[in-house]
C-alpha cells in the first residue's frame, strides 16, 4: 500500500508575529500509522487543526487522496486526550454523535456501533452513560465514535495522555489490534517517546520556534509488538536518537 | 429505596412540621392575641373550612402563575439563545434586560393594570416579567460556556450550525437552563399576588387576604398566604421534577428501557448475550 492518502505542501500558520508551523510539506501513505512527536508548544496541534480543515493555513496546501480540502471540514476522523463524550447520551448514542450531528441516525449506525463496541470489549456498556465508566472505556468509546465516521484518515491527538501507565499500555495494544483490524491510516501525535516507537511505521520530530519536522524517522520494529519490543536494542537506539532530536538540539 | 424515600420526603416534611410547632411555641408562649397572629391549626381551620370560597381563588393564582411561568420560560429561553449567538444584541438588549429588572416590580403593577384592564392578562406580565429573567441569564451564561473543543470536534465532523446547537450546545446547557427555570419557579407566585393586589377590582386571591386582613381576621390572613406558599412550592416542585425526569443520566449509570426504544433495547441485549458467549469462550 504505497498510495498517498494525505499530502501537505507549505503549508503554514502564524498567530499574530508567532509562527505556530514554519513550511511543512508532507506525505502519509494509506494504511500507515504515523507519530508525531514533539516537545509541549511545537504546533502539533495546530498541525492537525489545520488538517482537519479547523484552522485556515497562512499559506500552502492539503490535500487528502489528492483532492484540495484546505481549510474544509468532514474528511478526517479526529480525537483528543479529551474523551468529549456528552454526559446526556449512552455510550452507543455517543458512538453515533458524528451521524447525529451531521444528518439522521439510522439502525444501520446503531447496529455499527453496537458491533464495534462488542467487538472491542464495550459490549456490556452500550446502555451506560459515560459517567460509569473508567478513563480507559471513556477513550474506547471515543475512538469507536472517530472510528464509525468511515474517514480513512483517522488524526489522534495525544489521545492516551491523561491515563494511567497501565492503562495507557493496554490502550495501546487494543488500538494496534483495532488498527490492523479496520486499515485505517493513523496520525498520533505524543509527548512520550515510546509510544511514539511502541506504535508506529514512521515517527515525525518536530521541534518548536518555529515549529517543524525536523526529522523523519522510519520505524523498523517488526510487528505484532508487545513487551519485548521495548527492550529491542533497535528500539533503544532509535530511542536514543529521539531525545537527542527532542532535548539536544539539532543532528 | 424506602431510605431514600424517607430522606427525601420525610426529612422535608418534618423541618415543616417543626416549623409549625415553632409557630405554635412562639403565639402560645408569648401569649399573642389571636388578632395578631392565629395558632397554625386555626388558620388551617380557616382554609379547610372556607375552601369552597378559596379554591377557585385559588385556582385563578395557578393559572397565573403557570401561564406567566411558562410564557415567561419561553421568552427567557428566547432571548437568551438570540444573545449568545448575536454578540451585537448581547450587547445592546443586556443593559435593558437588567434595567426591566431594576424597575420595583410592585411600581409597575398598578400602570400595567391601567393599561392591560382587570383581566388575567396583567398578572401573567408580571409573572412573566419576573420569570424570563433568571432563565435568560442562565442560558446566555450556559451557552458561552460550552466546551470550545466539543464545538470544533463537530465542525470536524462537518456538522452544519443549527444540528450542533440541536445536540451539543442545547443538551449542554440543560442544568443552567433548570437553574434558571427554578428560581423562576420560587417568584412566579409573588408576581402574580402582587398583580393581584394592584387590580382592586375583581375576586382574587390576594384581594380576599386584603380583605380578611381589614376585618381583623388574622387566621384567615395567615392561612391565605399558606394557600399562595403552597402554590409556589407545589409549581417548584414540578420543575424540580421535570428536571429529574429530563436529565436521568445525572443520576443514573445505565439508560432506562423506554417502550418506545424496545426494538433497539432488544438488539442491545442480543449484541450483549453474544459477547458474553464470546468472552465464555476466550
Ligand atoms: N488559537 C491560538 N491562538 C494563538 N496562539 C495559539 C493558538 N493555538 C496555538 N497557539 C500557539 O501556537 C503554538 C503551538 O501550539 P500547539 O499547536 O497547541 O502546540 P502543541 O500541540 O505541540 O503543544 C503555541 O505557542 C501556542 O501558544
Ligand atoms: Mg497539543
Amino acid at each position: 500500500m504505497e498510495n498517498t492518502l494525505l499530502e501537505l505542501r507549505g503549508v503554514t500558520k502564524r498567530f499574530g508575529d508567532a509562527t505556530a508551523l514554519a513550511e511543512t510539506s508532507l506525505s502519509i501513505h494509506e494504511g500507515s500509522f504515523v507519530a508525531i512527536v514533539g516537545p509541549s508548544g511545537c504546533g502539533k496541534s495546530t498541525l492537525f487543526n489545520v488538517i482537519a480543515g479547523l484552522l485556515a493555513p497562512d499559506g500552502g496546501e492539503v490535500r487528502l487522496q489528492g483532492e484540495l480540502v484546505t481549510g474544509a471540514t468532514g474528511h478526517v476522523g479526529y480525537m483528543l486526550q479529551k474523551d468529549l463524550l456528552v454526559p446526556w447520551r449512552t455510550v452507543e448514542d455517543n458512538i453515533t454523535m458524528a451521524a447525529r450531528l451531521t444528518r439522521r441516525v439510522t439502525s444501520a449506525d446503531r447496529a455499527e456501533a453496537r458491533r464495534v463496541a462488542t467487538e472491542y470489549g464495550l459490549g456490556d456498556f452500550l446502555r451506560h452513560y459515560p459517567r460509569a465508566l473508567s478513563g480507559g472505556m471513556r477513550q474506547r468509546v471515543a475512538f469507536m465514535r472517530t472510528l464509525v465516521t468511515h474517514q480513512p484518515l483517522l488524526l489522534l491527538d495525544e489521545p492516551f495522555g491523561a491515563l494511567d501507565a497501565q492503562t495507557r499500555l493496554d490502550m495501546q495494544q487494543w488500538l494496534l489490534q483495532v488498527w490492523r483490524d479496520t486499515g485505517r491510516t493513523v496520525l498520533f501525535i505524543t509527548h512520550d517517546v515510546d509510544e511514539s516507537l511502541f506504535l508506529s511505521d514512521r515517527v515525525l520530530v518536530m521541534s518548536p520556534r518555529p515549529g517543524r519536522v525536523v526529522a523523519d524517522i522510519t520505524n523498523p520494529l517488526a510487528r505484532p509488538r508487545d513487551m519485548e519490543t521495548l527492550t529491542d536494542p533497535a528500539f533503544i537506539e532509535l530511542k536514543s536518537r529521539i531525545m537527542h532530536l527532542l532535548h539536544g538540539g539539532a543532528s | 429505596m424506602t431510605r431514600k424515600l424517607l430522606r427525601n420526603v420525610g426529612v422535608p416534611v418534618l423541618s415543616l412540621l417543626l416549623l409549625l410547632a415553632l409557630w405554635q411555641g412562639i403565639v402560645v408562649g408569648f401569649n399573642v392575641a389571636p388578632y395578631v397572629a392565629p395558632r397554625p391549626w386555626e388558620a388551617i381551620l380557616s382554609v379547610t373550612q372556607n375552601w369552597s370560597t378559596i379554591w377557585p381563588l385559588a385556582l385563578g393564582t395557578i393559572r397565573e402563575t403557570v401561564y406567566g411561568f411558562l410564557i415567561g420560560a419561553l421568552l427567557g429561553v428566547f432571548l437568551g439563545v438570540v444573545m449568545a449567538k448575536i454578540p451585537v444584541l448581547q450587547r445592546s438588549v443586556y443593559p435593558v434586560l437588567v434595567l426591566s429588572q431594576a424597575v420595583p416590580i410592585i411600581a409597575l403593577a398598578s400602570p400595567l393594570v391601567l393599561i392591560l384592564g382587570f383581566s388575567i392578562t396583567p398578572k401573567i406580565v408580571i409573572v412573566a416579567w419576573i420569570v424570563f429573567f433568571p432563565v435568560t441569564v442562565n442560558v446566555v451564561d450556559g451557552l458561552s460556556h460550552v466546551d470550545p473543543d466539543l464545538i470544533n470536534l463537530a465542525r470536524v465532523y462537518g456538522a452544519p450550525r443549527w444540528r450542533t446547537f440541536v445536540h451539543i450546545e442545547m443538551p449542554a446547557t440543560t442544568t443552567p437552563l433548570f437553574s434558571g427555570l427554578k428560581i423562576g419557579a420560587t417568584y412566579a407566585v409573588t408576581g402574580a399576588v402582587i398583580g393581584e393586589l394592584a387590580a382592586s377590582e375583581g375576586s382574587s386571591l390576594a384581594l380576599y387576604q386584603e380583605h380578611a386582613n381589614s376585618n381583623l381576621n388574622a387566621a384567615a390572613v395567615y392561612g391565605t398566604t399558606m394557600v399562595m406558599t403552597a402554590i409556589g412550592i407545589s409549581w417548584f416542585l414540578l420543575v424540580v421534577a421535570t428536571e429529574v425526569a429530563a436529565t436521568p443520566w445525572q443520576r443514573r449509570s445505565v439508560a432506562r428501557h423506554y417502550p418506545w426504544r424496545r426494538a433497539r433495547s432488544e438488539a442491545s441485549a442480543a449484541t450483549s448475550i453474544v459477547s458474553s458467549l464470546s468472552k465464555g469462550e476466550s
